[in-house]
């Protein structure tokens, strides 16, 4: 059986089997993006906090889509070297093709790398703090966890006295993870209390723990065991003797409806007693002496004197204070207290004014001091420029970013025009691609600052969960990243296994270029628009 | 189809020329978006920006579309798919805006 | 084409025919496996389809037993399949809970409609009838369509598989809507691990394998039709399968976007659909940003629902249109009426989506557009409805057993239709919406309606697939207790929808006969009017699943005990798929297919039968020989 069309089009359609369905499979891709775009543009509208307009460092961007162009271009004089029998040079275009590829992917790659370690967090008040977290340090020397790992300074820590496991939800790394702590702080978990169980109907209640073993996923396992075996077998009676009831309900009054009936049939707890073995629902363990925890924020509910983890591991002890200390601030962004504060009719200058970083940072009231300054030369440029309208109001005015952010750009500059020598041409470009140099800028510039737990509302990196914006840029891109590195692993295989068909079926193999670079030029075609709608707007 | 050697040979400079034309849009989108004396509409981003860069994203899209797709010179049924396509996904955004748009106005719920 | 083709690539067709040489054997794998023939690929899909259905079928019966018994435990010839363990995790004493009810309907929705209608519609008889009746000897890409069947079996296995986790599968409807579905099984830690996600995963898996599909099928019906098989010679089975395909193609894409951000909101914990101010840590949940629009997943979820119902009819009603023809022994009525409405039908299913959402604060306009469109769409519905009842007028009807299902199809789709049109009609709709009429009518449309005609295609072809009949008096025994028990559980759904009972109650109104014993309308509480009605209900979905059994014995006893069929054409069809040899072998036709004439050339007193089948050369009349559009290079008729 053979196929027909595969290497010579219909005549009345004119065209060979992949290339409708590669069309047919662009038009599923159009409404793919399509959905993305719709949803970009929506969340932007229906946006209730400031969009970060503008954020990302256009550069990367700006040779990535040279880089993508150029490769569409390249497809296309392999495609038509293909036609033109010229293998060496298909080769060559190919080559250059797969290369491009490689190097979108390195460029994408360095921009999320710099997004993954860079660190935001909205206060209580709406102030909006970016920089760089550092690692723990003592004596200059930084300090390592249980596991040998720097620790990163974004940490709760608890001062633990008892803990207490939820038998079924507990999570086995955490477990040792909690392990770990104690036995690095020279502490010990052990078991409270005994634990007593009835294991048989009917049976005796026997100890199947001591008080004072040790914390090991081997005994909360045990423990475990012994619960799920008591659910399953109290379940079975429990459901038995219901089942009893409600038939005993309906024999002595049939003529009422199960609806009418259910308030009078329960089950006699006393006479289901002796049926029922012991559910261990939860395990205490002391912590002995009571040390210091840390716990990654996301994982624990904190509270004063008990704190909770997702795994409903219930954390006795006192808090400490687990400040969320800066090494390197880099931006102070007062947008969203600015809308925020406009929603309720408060004029956001003296709401600023009154913030509590600005009221508690010295550095943040210098800052600001001196952005206002540069606000208000701005305003009185672009009013010199452009005048007034009609009305008399300017014609052009700072935005609402130029007004409220003061990015790191702005603090490079207010040090340098107070004398900081500049950096190096090749040392500022590269700031272009990884962010601000913290080593070379110093202190002075990016100053060390420390956020209070209390203060903090929400806090993340730039990843998908820092705003809707990082969302939509994190999956849109890093699909079109999918379909790059898709399209790439494709037009290769032609490249590198493509001679032996060349040989066989050269027409056949031009046309699975032309297929495969109709893909191509369809992910370019995608990033032209994915470029300006987000590094551009 | 460009099929023949002669064609594509001839096809050749067109490919060079658009890409040229990509080149420079590019660029184009870049410095309307960050040079101040190209800033149309008012200071910084706003709905003149918006148009101005999908507008420029549009042609580049469409050039490559035509020229390298070969969608200048397509058979019938391509036409028919992709157009498809594109005309589900605008009603997809404009039905979507459309909704978003004209929300419910209900005085008792306030 | 340019003359310059030949120089190129004109003689290249056969280099390659050593490659492909059928002569080999394949191993019992790649034949009954691995296959890449569409035939075996469409019996896969079809058994797995069915075993999903029974599956989802069960887990409406456990349903059932919540809604007319709450408060007594689960008996055990429904919860024998359970373990132990797994009862005690999931039934409270016995009795079902509200969040195992949660569950349950989320996947009985989910496998019914992504992994049992449409996998049985298009999957099976897609693949096994379309290449046939047009002519071609597979699909256009074999393995692909191998691949799009795995990818569904995974996507299918990783949705049910979630039972088992310790979170339980998805709960949040088959709907999925955030911020519901956002949050749910938030307190996991792994959150792979989850129900919800697994869900979105599988889903992902699933869409995958029907976009494939849909290339392939588009493909095929576009460059493999047979010499002589012009656009308006297609067989309406065909033309739906085109359609349905283009559905699948445009429609799910925006889905899949949904899908990737709401999985992205559970795994990297953004907030795409997650509005502010409602989760905060305190609560348990992960910390979020908020900011965004919960409502921009139901409309990217509905974009593709609208359309999805029509992928679950248009293979459903193309058995019928099918079947009809065959057995009234008169051509289909109006052929192009139905081709041209099948292709409105297609188009008009992009736009009338948000009819699903009149209650989520619309406004007028937008209310109005899409009222607007929902009605207009009922017109090439009611012309194809119309075309196929017509069709019987006249006609010498051979009640064969697949022509009782689709006669039984007819008025009971067009029940569910019929009911359709005050839920499109907002003012209406504001009294009905999630209630038990919404259920009834899309159960109307979907079980006694879709499934009927499935059923019809089942028997259909059958014969062609094995060589067989199906038994008559088994099929009696199915047909009769199917389409009274349909009605004894749909019908009263329509009566509760309209006295109010919510679709949600998973103790069918129990709790809030409990909490609202006095409250009463001018109607009397109507509530306990109709309470009694799901124990009916309930009775008429338990001896529904009996009704069943002959139909699972029929397909098994008849593999080696029904009549064999006289000849290849047993039923004296016109349409290409009955020239194959019984069962086709791989590359199906024996011969090359060449198309003389129209789908549907019965009742014609010129010829020996009363039918002239699309293969046969014309003997008296060289005249309806059109020329030969692949040969002549000349336009299609389309």
């Amino acid at each position: 059986m053979e196929i027909p069309y595969i290497v010579t089009p219909r005549k009345d359609t004119g065209l060979f089997n992949s290339k409708i369905a590669i069309w047919l499979f662009l038009a599923s891709e159009v409404m793919l993006f399509g959905g993305f775009f719709s949803a970009y543009v929506f969340l932007r509208i229906g946006a209730d906090y400031p969009w970060p307009e503008r954020t990302l460092p256009v550069l990367p961007g700006l040779i990535n889509t040279f880089v993508l162009i150029g490769s569409s271009v390249t497809v296309v004089f392999a495609w038509a070297s293909l036609k033109l029998r010229q293998w060496r040079r298909f080769q060559i275009f190919m080559g250059i093709t797969v290369a491009c590829a490689a190097i979108f992917m390195v460029l994408k790659g360095i921009e999320y790398n710099v997004k993954l370690h860079h660190q935001a967090v909205r206060l209580k008040d709406y102030t909006v703090i970016e920089g760089h977290l550092g690692y723990e340090k003592e004596d200059g020397v930084e300090v390592k966890d249980y596991k040998g790992h720097k620790i990163e300074e974004n940490q709760i820590l608890i001062e633990a006295s008892k803990l207490t496991f939820s038998t079924v939800r507990f999570h086995k790394p955490w477990v040792e993870s909690l392990m770990g702590q104690a036995a690095h702080h020279n502490a010990e978990i052990t078991l409270t209390e005994d634990i007593k169980a009835i294991t048989e109907i009917g049976g005796k209640e026997e100890v199947i723990a001591k008080a004072g073993d040790k914390l090991s996923p081997g005994l909360l396992s045990r423990i475990q065991k012994a619960h799920l075996a008591a659910r399953k077998s109290n379940s079975v009676h429990r459901t038995a003797a219901l089942r009893e009831e409600w038939k005993i309900a309906k024999n002595d009054s049939p003529e009422l409806k199960g609806w009418q009936l259910a308030g009078a049939v329960s089950v006699d707890p006393a006479a289901l007693a002796p049926k029922l073995i012991s559910e261990i629902s939860t395990v205490g363990f002391t912590v002995n002496p009571p040390v210091e925890f840390m716990f990654r924020p996301r994982d624990v509910q904190e509270g004063a004197t008990q704190s909770r983890l997702r795994d409903d591991t219930v954390i006795e002890g006192k808090l400490l204070e687990s400040p969320m200390i800066f090494h390197h601030v880099d931006a102070i962004d007062f947008q969203h207290l600015a809308m925020k504060a406009e929603q309720k009719g408060i004029d956001p200058i003296s709401a600023i004014d009154a913030s509590w970083l600005v009221q508690n940072s010295p550095f943040a009231r210098e800052a600001w001091e001196w952005h206002k300054g540069e606000v208000a030369k701005l305003e009185a440029e672009l009013l010199k420029d452009y005048g007034t309208d009609k009305k008399g109001n300017p014609k052009r005015e700072p935005t609402h970013k130029d007004r409220y952010r003061i990015g790191w750009k702005e603090l490079v500059k207010k040090v340098e025009s107070e004398g900081r020598p500049k950096l190096s041409g090749t040392a500022s470009l590269a700031e272009e691609f990884v962010g601000p140099n913290y080593a070379a800028r110093g202190d002075e510039t990016f100053p060390h600052f420390s956020v209070p737990r209390e203060q903090i509302g929400f806090a993340s990196k730039f990843t998908p969960s820092w705003n809707t914006y990082y969302a939509i840029y994190f999956t849109m891109t890093g699909l079109h990243g999918l379909h790059v590195i898709g399209g790439a692993i494709v037009l290769g295989y032609y490249l590198f296994c493509g001679k032996k068909m060349y040989l066989a079926n050269p027409e056949w193999l031009a046309n699975r270029v032309e297929v495969g670079g109709l893909f191509w030029h369809f992910v370019d075609l995608v990033w032209i628009f994915v470029f300006p709608v987000l590094y551009l707007m | 189809m460009a099929n023949s050697p002669e064609e594509i040979k001839k096809a050749t400079t067109s490919y060079l020329i658009v890409c040229g034309i990509l080149f420079l849009g590019t660029v184009l989108t870049v410095l309307v978006a960050t040079l101040p004396a190209l800033d149309i509409g008012r200071h910084g981003f706003d709905m003149w920006d918006c148009v101005l860069g999908l507008l420029i994203a549009s042609v580049k899209a469409s050039l490559v579309a035509y020229v390298f797709m070969h969608l200048n010179h397509e058979k019938k049924a391509i036409y028919w798919i992709f157009g498809s396509g594109i005309v589900f996904v605008i009603c997809l955004g404009a039905l979507t805006a459309l909704a978003y748009s004209d929300p419910l106005h209900d005085p008792f719920f306030k | 084409m340019s003359s310059h083709d030949h120089t190129l690539a004109g003689h290249d067709a056969h280099h390659d025919d050593h490659h492909h040489d059928d002569h080999h054997n394949p191993g019992f794998i790649q034949k009954y496996v691995f296959s890449t023939d569409h035939k075996w690929i469409g019996i896969q899909y079809g058994i797995t389809a069915l075993l999903f259905l029974a599956f989802g079928f069960y887990l409406m019966m456990v349903m059932r037993w919540s809604i007319a018994y709450p408060h007594e435990p689960l008996p055990s010839w429904m919860s024998w399949i359970f373990t132990d363990g797994w009862k005690a995790r999931w039934l409270q004493d016995g009795k079902v809970t509200g969040e195992t009810y949660n569950m349950f309907g989320a996947m009985h929705g989910t496998i019914m409609v992504f992994l049992g209608i449409v996998p049985l519609g298009f999957g099976a008889f897609g693949n096994y009838v379309t290449p046939l009746q047009i002519g071609a000897p597979d699909m256009a890409f074999p393995k692909l369509n191998m691949m799009s069947y795995w990818l569904y079996l995974a996507g299918g296995l990783v949705m049910c598989g979630s039972f088992f986790l310790e979170s339980g599968a998805a709960k949040s409807g088959w709907t999925n809507y955030s911020p519901l579905a956002g949050f749910a099984d938030g307190q996991v830690v792994n959150q792979w691990l989850s129900g919800q996600t697994q869900w979105l995963g599988g889903l992902v898996l699933l869409i995958t394998s029907s976009l494939l599909g849909s290339v392939n099928f588009i493909t095929t019906i576009i460059n493999l039709r047979a010499r002589g098989m012009t656009w308006m010679r297609l067989p309406f089975f065909v033309w739906a399968m085109l359609v349905t395909g283009f559905l699948l193609l445009l429609a799910f894409p925006p889905l899949e976007a949904a899908g990737i951000m709401q999985l992205m909101d559970r795994v990297t914990h953004s907030s795409f659909f997650m509005p502010s101010g409602l989760f905060t840590k305190s609560e348990g949940l992960a910390d979020l940003s908020g900011g965004g629009s919960p409502l921009l997943f139901q409309h990217l979820f509905w974009f593709l629902g609208h359309p999805e119902v029509y992928v679950l009819l248009l293979p459903s009603l193309a058995c019928v249109a099918e079947i009809i023809p065959v057995n009234t022994r008169k051509p289909l009525w109006g052929y192009k009426s139905m081709v041209y409405s099948v292709l409105v039908l297609g188009f008009l299913s992009f736009i009338v989506w948000a009819h699903h959402m009149y209650m989520t604060g619309m406004g007028p306009v937008v209310s109005t557009w899409f009222q607007t469109t929902t009605v207009l769409i009922s017109v090439p519905s009611v012309i194809l409805l119309t075309a196929m009842i017509i069709s019987l007028w006249g006609g010498s009807i051979r009640f064969t057993m697949p022509m009782i299902w689709a006669c039984a199809f007819l008025p009971m789709f067009g029940i569910g239709g019929l009911t359709g049109l005050p839920l499109a009609f907002n003012l209406a709709d504001l009294h009905l919406h999630d209630t038990y009429y919404v259920i009834g009518h899309f159960h109307y449309v979907v079980a006694p309606g879709i499934l009927f005609g499935l059923f019809a295609g089942i028997y259909h072809w059958y014969p062609k697939v094995t060589g067989r009949y199906m038994k008559n008096s088994l099929g009696h025994l199915h047909f009769w207790p199917s389409l009274i028990c349909m009605n004894i559980i749909f019908f009263p759904m329509l009566v509760q929808g309209m006295a109010g009972f919510h679709r949600r109650w998973y103790n069918g109104g129990d709790a809030y006969l409990s909490k609202a014993q006095d409250s009463v309308n001018v109607f009397g509480n109507t509530v306990v009017q109709h309470i009694d009605l799901n124990i009916l209900m309930s009775m008429g979905a338990w001896t529904l699943a009996i009704a069943q059994i002959p139909f699972i014995l029929n397909v098994f006893l008849s593999l080696k005990f029904g009549k064999k069929v006289e000849n290849d054409n047993p039923w004296d069809a016109t349409t290409l798929e009955w020239a194959t040899p019984t069962p086709p072998g791989h590359g199906n036709f024996t011969f090359d297919p060449v198309v003389y004439r129209g789908p549907y050339e019965y009742s014609r007193p010129d010829c020996e039968g009363d039918f002239l089948p699309q293969w046969v050369e014309p003997k008296a009349k060289p005249a309806e020989v059109k020329p030969d559009p692949v040969h002549d290079n000349t336009p299609s008729a389309h």
